[in-house]
């Protein structure tokens, strides 16, 4: 069997201090294997941007352990998560967080070149990304002149150009109309074909169900078992 | 080729955040030119004044200054003793021993009635002497002739002379102007007017054969350092200085003594630390403007050294740009002011200090920049 890319147990996070203080997450074990696409799904509130937080290396559990390929992110200094960040994991966000200034390929070549890649090695993978999601005739567009679909695609082509192991999306499809989401679901399913990537995808929109292996339910910082196959969710 | 291939994103990524918001580069910039235009000239004035002051004495070619006890400067107008020219001269290692006097007395010009105070130096011929220079119209011999002087070119309005030739008064004797130099300034404002030993003896009043230096040149194959001590063994109540020894005392007592440098350097010092704020107020509201950027980098995975770069080549950027257009601005006003009574020096060292010193002021000012980013939350990009 092989290792999990992201594994978290019994992972418990509380936020903020004194009389504010939250359990966001109480006792979430969760395990996430290449080749598969989950979706995390809970109302608002229930702390799946917490568990997001978490799983992607950006905040540590309170107690309990999340392994990102076997490595243990507990008590690792930010410096060291941040880096773990940028080997292992890519996001997608749902306002994109493209950067105005830069064209396509110099949003894309970024995820690279801040982990020290070579300008013209990082020119050349970012335009295979762009390639992969469609974009190559757009490279040197700016966001401003894309659409909503291109401007997520080239944060999706920005997500695995360093070939990270986990691609975590955040309500990927929320500002997208009908045609546009689904074309981002299907190009992270076909994403999530390859084994040695794991997709997760925390949403709150019904039409991504047919895209999902697993789907993982959330409710007051636990999760919530779902024994039914995502067709059962469908009732189809 | 496509240059923008091999030009690293967090070039590409500092300068297009620099040129996004014009106005704020125009602010950054201005502030920048400020600071470093005026710390220029005041430097430069600095400097212009530092060689002004020992421009007579950088120009004799002496080994040694023989002066009256704690002569503070060049213009210090006691009179030595012309005995003791023969002291010097006595002393084993001394070839050639040059008088110069020079006093402050009043030019009448050619109209006969309105005054002007002027610096007279008179001296002997010789390599060591005190002669004019960048002669422009005459030679050093013609002061030679009856009631010659030399006057410097800018000085013709104030002399109320205009040409070779022209007559005026030095106290109630004629002078008439046999030669005329180019450039040779005094920081006082007040004319250098330079003539024979002689004449400036009968101009000024003193006593024949005194002089206010005497200009000592060794012997060829003689140590300097072992000729000062016999002529200071020689000479008990006078001074034998180095040029570089009485340059230095010169400088310091014009620049330090009476508090012009101080105040030269105090704006100098003003105009960098009122660039060093405008220059951060700009970077720092440019970096809170690009937050959500920067907490998308750090979520991303970017380590903090990386955002800090970002925000260094902006302000490299900015320094470059700024200096650049200071530099331009420093040289024309160098230019502008070689002719005046207090010129501008620009040297390629002052012009390598300004570079270092604008490149610091601006790294100095990213660091409230720095901070801001330095706070930042990734997890706020998932919020949003």
């Amino acid at each position: 069997m092989t290792q999990p890319v992201i594994e978290a147990s019994n992972v418990v996070k509380y936020l903020g201090s004194g009389p504010g203080r939250v359990a966001a997450l109480r006792g979430v074990s969760l395990s996430l294997s290449g080749g598969e696409l989950v979706l995390l799904m809970g109302p608002s509130g229930s702390g799946k941007t917490t568990l997001l937080s978490v799983l992607g290396c950006m905040l540590t559990p309170t107690s309990g352990t999340v392994r990102l390929l076997g490595q243990a992110t507990s008590g690792v200094p930010p410096e060291k998560l941040a880096d773990l960040r940028r080997r292992h994991v890519g996001f997608i966000f749902q306002s994109y967080h493209l950067f105005p200034t830069l064209t396509v390929v110099e949003n894309v070549r970024l995820a690279l070149e801040m982990g020290g890649e070579r300008a013209w090695r990082a020119h050349d993978k970012a335009a295979a990304a762009l390639t992969t999601v469609g974009l190559a005739h757009k490279i040197t567009a700016f966001p401003s002149h894309l659409s909503s679909g291109e401007q997520q695609r080239v944060a999706i082509a920005r997500a695995i150009v360093g070939n990270t192991a986990a691609v975590l999306a955040d309500e990927p499809t929320a500002a997208l109309d009908s045609a546009n989401g689904h074309a981002i679901m299907s190009l992270l399913s076909r994403i999530a074909k390859d084994p040695s990537r794991t997709v997760l995808v925390v949403t709150h929109d019904p039409r991504v169900l047919p895209f999902a292996d697993r789907i993982v339910q959330i409710e007051d910082g636990r999760l919530i078992e779902t024994p039914q196959a995502p067709q059962k969710l469908l009732g189809t | 080729m496509e240059i923008g291939r091999f030009t690293p994103i967090v070039l590409t990524l500092a300068s297009r955040n620099l040129f996004h918001d014009r106005v704020r580069l125009i602010a950054t910039l201005v502030g920048i030119i400020f600071s470093v235009v005026l710390f220029t000239v005041q430097l430069g004035l600095f400097l212009g004044f530092e060689r002004m002051v020992t421009t007579m004495i950088d120009h004799a070619q002496a080994d040694l200054w023989i002066a009256p006890a704690e002569t503070k400067s060049f213009e210090a107008t006691a009179l030595l003793d012309g005995r003791e020219r023969f002291r010097a001269l006595a002393v084993p290692g001394v070839q050639e021993v040059t008088p110069a006097i020079i006093g402050f007395t009043y030019w009448r010009k050619p109209d006969g009635k309105s005054l002007t105070p002027i610096f007279l130096i008179g001296s002997q011929p010789g390599p060591a002497g005190l002669q004019p220079w960048n002669l422009i119209e005459g030679t050093v011999d013609d002061l030679a002739a009856p009631q010659a002087v030399a006057v410097d070119r800018s000085y013709f309005d104030r002399l109320g002379v205009s040409r070779l030739g022209d007559y005026a008064e030095i106290g109630d004797k004629k002078a008439r102007v046999a030669a005329v130099t180019k450039g040779i300034r005094s920081f006082t404002t007040t004319p250098y007017v330079f003539t024979s030993i002689d004449r400036a003896r009968a101009y000024i009043g003193a006593p024949p054969s005194s002089a206010t230096y005497f200009l000592v040149r060794t012997s060829p194959g003689a140590n300097v350092g072992e000729v000062r001590q016999r002529l200071a063994a020689a000479l008990p109540n006078l001074e034998v200085i180095t040029p570089d020894e009485f340059s230095r005392r010169s400088r310091s007592y014009w620049l330090f003594g009476t508090g012009a440098g101080a105040a030269l350097f105090g704006s100098a010092v003003l105009g960098i630390i009122v660039g060093t704020v405008i220059v951060a107020q700009t970077l720092y509201s440019s970096t809170k403007d690009h937050l959500s950027e920067f907490a998308t980098l750090r979520a991303m995975g970017s380590s903090r050294r990386y955002l800090y770069k970002v925000i260094l080549w902006q302000a490299l950027l900015s320094a470059v740009i700024g200096f650049t257009i200071a530099a331009g601005v420093g040289l024309a006003l160098a230019r502008g002011s070689s002719e005046t009574a207090l010129p501008i020096v620009m040297t390629p060292t002052l012009i390598l200090i300004l570079f270092v010193l604008t490149v610091g002021m601006s790294v100095a000012s990213a660091m409230s920049a720095i901070v801001v980013v330095t706070k930042v939350d990734p997890v706020t990009v998932l919020a949003r």
